[in-house]
């Protein structure tokens, strides 16, 4: 088999995984990453999971591969920190089987809570070597190289692709998928794997940690030897003073500029760290100034400020930490802008394209017509504003309660942060009913440890869970409390009441889509100590849909113009974009092109004008 | 020739469903595609925007630069707006006459542009536009789901790149058994509605 296709980049960094043999693969959704998980599904002999976090699943695949099977553990950025630990500790025991670590990054925070650089955790903390693709289909080669070279080095290799290689869509060639794999077996090996403050008697009675880190830095060596060799690095040679360095999409966006340029610079494409410090010597003999372009720090910048100083080369180094704006994605007109300024006989002919002398109003994100969370999030905002509180969310589909018009989370930080910062508000004396929001993806994944602390402490909050049983926000994936695997399989469906249970704590479950019973329950949790859990309970509206199932019964729902006053509640309270206000006649109307019928509006108006 | 062409909706309206079959239609050319895609916040009713290079020779960047694109297909009127200057003035842009109010227009605290002057707004920056209704057939035809092929039908009345049969033949394979007669009907619906 030898066929090309087009697909996403996600879907030829899986099919690369698969050709080199991948076995286990684990993940907690993300975006970019995401698809990566989903399309390794269907091959015979590949264990897919979602794991509950990316922690999890990062040591999940470190058990295959010290089993002599090839693993792949795949997240976001955001996950990457949160496996800092275990990187941290994986680096200095090595692995057996090729595993290869997927964190991709999301510059410009297009889908993020945050924009960051992996490479600097993965390459400058943890000492790992890392490919940096710069189109889906060399993401593809770089994943299969790097299981192989997982294997040969003993070490963690990473890819880091960002969004743009993630989710472009490109021609990719699907080859061979391996057949015969080598089954797992282990043989224990204490001193490596057995990471502890321990004296070693073969090293005079040093501890292993130090023996450990000195390994690992051994190991840098051999890296340096492999990068030089790589394929993924090459000089295009051109005439001139000034040359351009392109890591990843840096270098695919070069190649874009060269097409509005009168003359081609000479070109260094890196995807590689650690670096090939040859091919850099090579590249700027005769040059007087390098611009690098990268995602997203000015990291590669700063290895060559140090390269050249080690090695007296004066050739000025210009890039992301401050001649290429220092944060947000790189973009064409970024590149083409700083060339020119580096290189001011270099001249860029764009074709100009007339100004619109329109307005554009910005669209923000908000919760899906019909969605069940829109109906605790309005009961939590009446509860709010009549007691004062104060409420700190958490990542998922319910955040978009944050924005306006609603405005109701006052904080959003990471995965399960919500249930502590609430229990600090508390633990700081502050004198307001304290709500964390979280949904239940984000509840498995790092927010049961805070509610376990919260109950430990006996702090006084009122924890709402979102569960509408699936992790929405990524696009529908299971998770422990959806009952079933990624692959459909059922499994176990946690037992939230019997979680509480265990916690002693207060526990309700309310139906999303009754207003009436939410904001009781939420009152009535407000008025009695210690914490509480209320667990607003109904699957995903748009994921129900799309099954052909029903989270409510629809119908026709209509303004009385008389009774309508103009005064916004249902806007401003609700946030349901179906509905709008008439600015001249200060009534408010429903689209019925929008208008899925759940009827939660019916609640929400005080004067009963929408019936 | 290449052909640069950029699909600007909103979550929930079938950009990507149109996106492939633009693009399976120019790898059956056995012509290069790079395409890219925004989605992650598409659900929610957000800003969804695909770009689809098609060229003989190479492409580097996934995304189209100012003033590149040669067709502009706006499945929303806004998000046509905020993508235009992608367009070469010289291209072709064909939108789908629906507002899709933004959080802001219904607090009444932003102003969604009046449609003549949206029109107006295209008809000054590129010459060569159609505005139709493809929505509204999508709904007379039964589902508003059916904008994106009614769009596809109405595309390859105006832009002679594409093939009538052979899109109509990737709607058709691309389309879930039980939607194929009605996107079939779409498609028809689409290419009938341009004059």
């Amino acid at each position: 088999m030898n066929e090309k296709r087009y697909v996403m980049g996600d879907t030829a960094i899986a099919r690369g995984a698969i050709e080199a043999g991948v076995r286990v693969v684990a993940g907690y959704p993300g975006t970019p990453a995401t698809e990566i998980v989903e399309d390794c599904l269907g091959y015979p002999g590949v264990h897919v999971e979602w794991a509950n976090n990316e922690k999890v699943a990062f040591e999940l695949c470190t058990g295959a591969s010290l089993c002599h099977v090839r693993a792949m553990p795949v997240m976001k950025h955001n996950g990457t920190n949160f496996v800092t630990d275990f990187l941290m500790h994986v680096n200095f025991t090595g692995i057996r089987g090729g595993l290869v670590l997927i964190s991709a990054d999301d510059p410009g925070g297009l889908s993020s809570q945050n924009e960051e650089d992996t490479r600097i955790l993965v390459h400058q903390y943890a000492h790992l070597p890392i490919f940096d693709p710069s189109s889906p289909q060399e993401a593809k080669a770089m994943v299969k190289e790097a299981f192989d070279l997982s294997e040969k080095t003993e070490l963690v290799f990473c890819l880091r692709p960002v969004t743009r290689v993630c989710h472009a869509r490109g021609i990719v060639k699907f080859e061979e998928l391996p057949k015969d794999l080598p089954p797992a077996h282990y043989q224990p090996d204490r001193e490596r794997f057995i990471m502890s403050a321990v004296e070693m008697p073969k090293f005079g009675g040093v501890k292993r940690p130090q023996i450990r880190h000195r390994w690992l830095n051994e190991k840098q060596a051999l890296l340096q030897e492999i990068m030089e060799e790589s394929r993924y690095n090459w000089i295009e040679k051109e005439e001139g003073k000034t040359g351009l360095v392109g890591c990843g999409m840096g270098y695919t966006l070069i190649k874009e500029a060269e097409q509005f340029l009168n003359k081609k610079l000479p070109l260094l494409k890196l995807g590689t760290l650690p670096l090939p410090r040859g091919k850099l010597r090579e590249f700027v003999k005769g040059l007087e100034r390098v611009v690098i372009f990268e995602e997203t720090e000015p990291f590669v910048e700063g290895l060559f400020k140090k390269i050249f100083h080690e090695e007296k080369i004066e050739v000025e180094v210009l890039g992301r930490s401050g001649f290429v704006p220092a944060d947000g994605e790189l973009n064409l007109q970024v590149v083409l802008e700083a060339i020119q300024k580096a290189n001011p006989f270099v001249k860029v002919s764009q074709p100009e394209v007339p100004p619109l002398n329109v307005h554009i109003p910005i669209r923000t994100r908000t919760q899906c017509v019909g969605c069940n969370y829109r109906g605790i999030l309005n009961a939590l905002k009446q509860v709010v504003r009549k007691y004062k509180g104060v409420v700190a969310g958490d990542i998922g589909c319910h955040d978009a309660g944050s924005f306006r018009p609603m405005e109701l989370q006052s904080t959003i930080y990471c995965m399960g942060s919500s249930v502590p910062m609430a229990s600090g508000m508390v633990l700081a004396g502050l004198n307001r009913p304290v709500f964390a929001f979280i949904g239940d993806s984000t509840f498995y994944h790092n927010g049961l440890l805070g509610l376990i602390n919260a109950a430990t402490q006996k702090v006084n909050v009122n924890v709402i869970l979102g569960e509408n049983t699936v992790t929405a926000m990524t696009g529908f994936q299971p998770h422990p409390g959806t009952g079933t695997t990624i692959s459909g399989e059922k499994t176990i469906q946690v037992n939230v009441a019997k979680l509480a249970e265990a916690l002693d704590i207060s526990y309700r479950v309310v139906n999303p889509y009754d207003i009436q019973e939410c904001r009781q329950a939420l009152e009535a949790a407000v008025k009695e100590e210690g914490p509480s859990l209320i667990v607003s309970s109904m699957p995903c509206y748009l994921l129900s849909t799309r099954r052909g199932k029903k989270v409510f019964e629809p119908r026709e729902v209509r303004v009385d113009l008389e009774r309508c006053n103009g005064c916004m509640i249902c806007i401003n309270d609700f946030g349901c974009p179906a509905i709008s206000l008439n600015k001249k006649e200060k009534k408010v109307s429903i689209d019925p092109m929008i208008c899925v019928g759940c009827a939660l509006c019916v609640d929400v108006c005080k004067r009963g004008a929408i019936s | 020739m290449k052909m640069d062409v950029v699909i600007a909706g909103v979550g929930g309206q079938g950009n990507i469903f149109a996106s492939l079959v633009i693009s399976q239609y120019a790898m059956n050319k056995k012509l290069n595609v790079l395409g890219s895609e925004t989605i992650g916040a598409a659900q929610r009713g957000g800003s969804v925007v695909s770009h689809i290079r098609i060229s003989p020779g190479a492409i580097y960047s996934p995304l189209i630069s100012r003033g590149q694109a040669d067709l502009l297909i706006g499945m929303e009127s806004v998000e046509m707006l905020r993508h235009l200057r992608l367009l070469n003035p010289a291209g072709t842009y064909l939108l789908n006459a629906v507002k899709i109010p933004t959080v802001l227009n219904n607090m009444g605290l932003d102003e969604y542009p009046a449609e003549e002057e949206i029109v107006l707004a295209a008809q000054e920056y590129c010459p060569n536009g159609r505005v139709i209704e493809a929505s509204a057939l999508a709904k007379k035809l039964g589902n508003v789901q059916m904008t994106n092929v009614v769009m596809l039908g109405a595309l390859v009345k105006i832009v002679p790149f594409f093939d009538y049969n052979e899109v109509k033949w990737l709607v058709n394979a691309n389309s879930p058994e039980r939607f194929k007669e009605a996107n079939l009907e779409g498609f028809e619906g689409g290419y009938k509605l341009v004059p």
